[in-house]
């Protein structure tokens, strides 16, 4: 069992610390490597208009040169005469990019319907963004922050929603991107055909850590898919009680953009600044006034549920409500986390020896 | 030569300059020509303004990581650099500041239709300014310039009520303007300027000023309702209180994207000009420019879905914008062409506003043409919010839009400050910005194609370790590239306002123009013409002839113009 924490740790870590991941294999000048079904068609449309704009660009470039060098004025006070319009000419060149646009635009649409239209044996997988952390939540109820797992060559439905701002997923590799509105869903889908390890971006901006709201995709083979989905569901329940601290560890992710370990001040304290109160009382910015209170098991409980309630001075109010987004185990293991964060990493974020 | 030519300046007391003088004279003119260089004074510090924040995000962005700033500053730098950009500098750059100065004399009139208003409308666009900057200094806002909901009405960001105000402020100004441009246009032609013989820089400006007026309002609508959206949560947008936030991006890009050809046309309008003057060839198909003007205007009302491919709204929608939106391309593509034609068997002075006209054609193909991949659904899809997007908007909204600004500028600096620029420092000059442009923007495509997302204050926490190293590879050089492009700014200006105390006087024609403002003296008297000049082709350069002793060009006398071609 120590094993399924220390290996979903290993995994935590990976995506804490600059990972490799595997767009860099088959990177053209342009493109990211396509490794969704969808992904050829894609790029052959993106290098369809960039053939013919090329030619277009030098042609353009070329003529304006050559014009510039051969009927450079050689002397002052002379002028040219010539045609002042010719309407056939001027005719050609509407008509012909016309067509031009025509065919790409259809190429476009072509591709378009390719890529929304879900086939209908997806698997699907539920999105939910949030500042500044994307949760995945599968069939079996294994939920995951910025770390999606999906199984090689199976189509894949993202079924996205927002709790607060616009957010959007984006899956270079795989060419697809959608925005998550609050109060709608809508939904993507992609089918992997490499297995790898890929990025995910949020590419609607959505505040402070827009940035660092980043997820890593992960494409499994099926069997290893079905195996580890099968233990994520299931991982917070068969933590033994004193490996409870450590299960906090790899529940973290979701509190990465916002918290560190290692005691750098981003939009929220960091742990270890909320460790080293532990039982001492502290001063809070309530609603109205401020109010003392115990940084204890409550506290930390309180501040996850119903975060508005009570402020460390000096940090922005931004924090959402993790109220039904937690099971109460989890909840449980971050508390027992912070409370006992010296036995898990060091002060500068690294576990310590031991623990894996 | 007994008599003084008429192209020769008294450069003297009969200027609009020393009409009359002390602050006042300035502060209430209504002079067209004052208020043309109040708004170019005024356009140019917000271009350093705005200069200066995206200096700073381009600094931030040379190492991965914070560098000089934290996130919400970076956030702060971007919006206010996109903000001032575009609704302080390149929406009244050409209409509001070359504009005002040209438009007028080019017709051979006095004034524009409403000279109050005009006065009005400058100091609109200052109350705007002012708001904006007060907003910045009271802490700025970090929405981006496009204001998204529900971001932007969340409760901890109140500075949104005043730089909305300020934009609110800024629409009317330029709805005021843009009235102004049709009512003169319609009734101050002189005898004998038909339609077709208006300057196309006259079609481009009356094409900018219907889009002003017809799509402004939205704006000033949309800013309006986000304004009691945050203070009495009406629930339009909010969708905690059951509005769309999909809806403001809807209402936002019915101006916006407008905005971009309020951006875009009067800079095509000036390129018109630069070429063929400097050419010194007719310009050619005078007819397929004009109209591509009123097409380009027409369909910019049509096409503001594709900002929104990846929003949400139905694929229906997202079909029909991508169709429409291609019919922008095609006008644009006639004017290049167009361009291209007038220089062919020209005599080619390469001089600097020939040089910014070049540029003009080199970059605006290039950011024409990357619209292509934008507009097309399945490709948009991939590059959208990415720096791909970035850098198209800053080939049209920059290197197309401003340089062919600052173009004008400098073909037009004789006629308004009566003194010539050393030749020299202005090719230089051209040739700086140009490679800087290009050094900045260019590897921002290879950057948003690659998957880099816009907006992003840093590209290492969470990425992947060979994303980081590309990714930085790309942001050094675009902020090396900017630095060179600031040096050439600044070497700009400084040879301007050099010119200013020490150039030449200018001749009344320095470049062999052929329309009305090169009829009158550098800098124009306060009238402009004591009598109506008559109206001949504007674009034809056999009434000019070289005239040694005013170092510059002057009209034929008694010139009568050969059959039309």
């Amino acid at each position: 069992m120590t094993a399924t924490i220390l290996g979903s740790t290993a995994a935590m870590l990976a995506q804490l610390a600059p990972f490799r991941s595997d767009d860099a294999a088959g990177r053209t000048f342009w493109l990211p490597p396509g490794v969704s079904s969808e992904a050829a068609q894609v790029d052959w449309v993106f290098y369809l208009i960039y053939w013919i704009c090329l030619f277009f660009f030098v042609l353009v470039v070329a003529l304006m040169v050559l014009f510039a060098w051969k009927y450079r004025r050689t002397r002052a006070g002379t002028w040219a005469p010539g045609p002042t319009h010719n309407t056939p000419i001027e005719v050609t060149w509407t008509i012909i990019p016309l067509l031009l646009v025509i065919v790409i635009f259809y190429v476009g649409l072509k591709g378009y319907v390719n890529l929304i239209e879900v086939p209908a044996n997806a698997y699907e997988v539920n999105v939910v963004a949030r500042k500044w952390t994307w949760e995945f939540r599968h069939r079996n109820g294994a939920t995951e922050a910025n770390v999606l797992k999906v199984p090689r060559g199976q189509p894949v439905r993202l079924t996205i929603q927002s709790d607060d701002v616009l957010h959007s997923v984006f899956i270079p590799a795989f060419r697809i991107k959608q925005d998550a509105v609050p109060n709608r869903t809508t939904y993507a889908w992609f089918q992997a055909d490499r297995a790898g390890t890929y990025q995910l971006f949020c590419t609607e901006y959505c505040g402070t850590q827009h940035s660092s709201m980043t997820a890593m995709v992960l494409v499994l083979e099926p069997e290893e898919f079905e195996r580890q989905i099968a233990a994520d569901a299931a991982w917070i329940d068969q933590v033994p009680e004193e490996q409870l601290h450590m299960a906090g560890f790899r529940l973290f992710a979701r509190c990465a953009s916002c918290h560190s370990l290692d005691g750098r001040r981003l939009t929220g304290p960091s742990f270890w600044e909320t460790h080293d109160k532990w039982g001492t009382s502290q001063t809070l910015e309530a609603g109205t006034g401020t109010v003392s209170r115990v940084v204890d098991e409550n506290y930390i409980r309180d501040s996850i549920l119903i975060p508005q309630q009570d402020i460390v001075p000096t940090y922005p109010r931004s924090m959402p409500s993790f109220q039904g987004q937690l099971k109460a185990r989890e909840l449980d293991a971050l508390i027992a986390f912070i409370r006992r964060l010296d036995e898990v990493v060091d002060r500068s974020g690294k576990p310590v020896s031991g623990v894996n | 030569m007994t008599t003084l030519t008429p192209s020769r300046p008294a450069f003297a007391p009969s200027n609009y300059l020393t009409h009359s003088r002390g602050v006042l004279s300035w502060a209430m003119t209504l002079d067209h020509k004052r208020i043309g260089i109040m708004y170019l004074l005024g356009v140019l510090g917000s271009f350093l303004l705005g200069g200066i924040f995206a200096l700073l995000v381009r600094t931030e962005l040379i190492w991965p990581g914070q560098t000089i700033m934290t996130a919400d500053q970076y956030n702060r730098a971007f919006t206010l650099h996109g903000a001032i950009m575009v609704f302080l500098v390149i929406i009244p750059s050409v209409p509001a500041a070359l504009g005002n100065f040209v438009l007028p004399i080019m017709l051979g009139a006095k004034d524009v239709a409403f000279p109050r208003l005009n006065l009005g409308s400058f100091y609109l666009w200052v109350l705007g300014a002012v708001l904006a900057v007060l907003a910045m200094l009271s802490g700025g806002i970090d929405t981006g310039w496009t204001f998204y909901t529900p971001y932007s009405i969340e409760a901890d960001r109140q500075g949104v009520i005043w730089v909305a105000s300020a934009v609110f402020i800024l629409g009317f100004s330029s709805i005021f303007t843009g009235i102004n441009f049709i009512v003169t246009i319609h009734r101050l032609r002189p005898q004998g300027m038909t339609w077709f013989r208006m300057p196309l820089f006259l079609w481009a400006l009356y094409a900018t000023a219907v889009i002003q007026v017809l799509a402004t309002p939205v704006l000033g609508i949309t800013v309006l309702l986000l304004m009691v959206e945050k203070v009495m949560g009406i629930g339009i947008f909010d969708p905690s209180l059951g509005g769309d936030p999909v809806l403001f991006q809807h209402f936002f890009w019915f101006y916006s994207h407008p905005a971009v050809y309020i951006m875009i046309l009067p800079a095509m309008g000036i390129v018109s000009e630069l070429i063929s003057v400097h050419s010194h060839r007719h310009i050619f198909g005078y007819r397929f420019i004009a109209f591509s003007s009123v097409a380009i205007a027409i369909f910019g009302f049509l096409v503001w879905g594709h900002h929104m491919f990846a929003s949400g709204q139905s694929p229906l929608m997202n079909a029909l914008f991508s169709m429409i939106t291609f019919s922008v391309s095609i006008p644009s593509a006639i004017k290049v062409f167009n361009w291209l034609a007038t220089m062919y068997r020209g005599r080619i002075s390469l001089n600097t506003p020939m040089l910014y006209g070049l540029s003009f054609i080199f970059i605006f193909t290039i950011g024409g043409l990357t619209g292509i991949p934008l507009g097309t659904l399945a490709t948009d899809i991939h590059l959208h919010d990415t720096y791909f997007v970035v850098a198209h908007f800053h080939y049209v909204m920059m290197g197309s839009a401003l340089i062919a600004m600052i173009g004008g500028m400098h073909h037009w600096w004789p006629k308004m400050t009566g003194r010539m620029y050393s030749e020299t420092a202005g090719r230089i000059g051209a040739i700086g910005v140009f490679l800087g442009f290009n050094f900045t923007f260019f590897p921002q495509f290879m950057l948003g194609s690659l998957g880099m997302p816009r907006r992003y204050f840093d590209y290492q926490a969470g990425f992947s370790q060979d994303l980081t190293e590309l990714f930085h590879v790309y942001h050094f050089l675009s902020t090396l590239g900017s630095y060179f492009m600031a040096l050439a700014f600044f070497w700009t200006a400084g040879y301007l306002l050099h010119s200013l105390f020490r150039g030449e006087r200018a001749p009344a024609n320095p470049w062999g123009g052929a329309s009305l403002e090169w009829k009158c003296s550098s800098p124009p008297p306060h009238d402009n013409f004591a009598e109506q000049p008559a109206v001949g082709d504007c674009y034809d350069y056999d009434q000019i002839e070289w005239d040694e002793a005013a170092k510059g060009y002057r009209f034929r006398e008694n010139y009568t113009p050969a059959a039309a071609h």
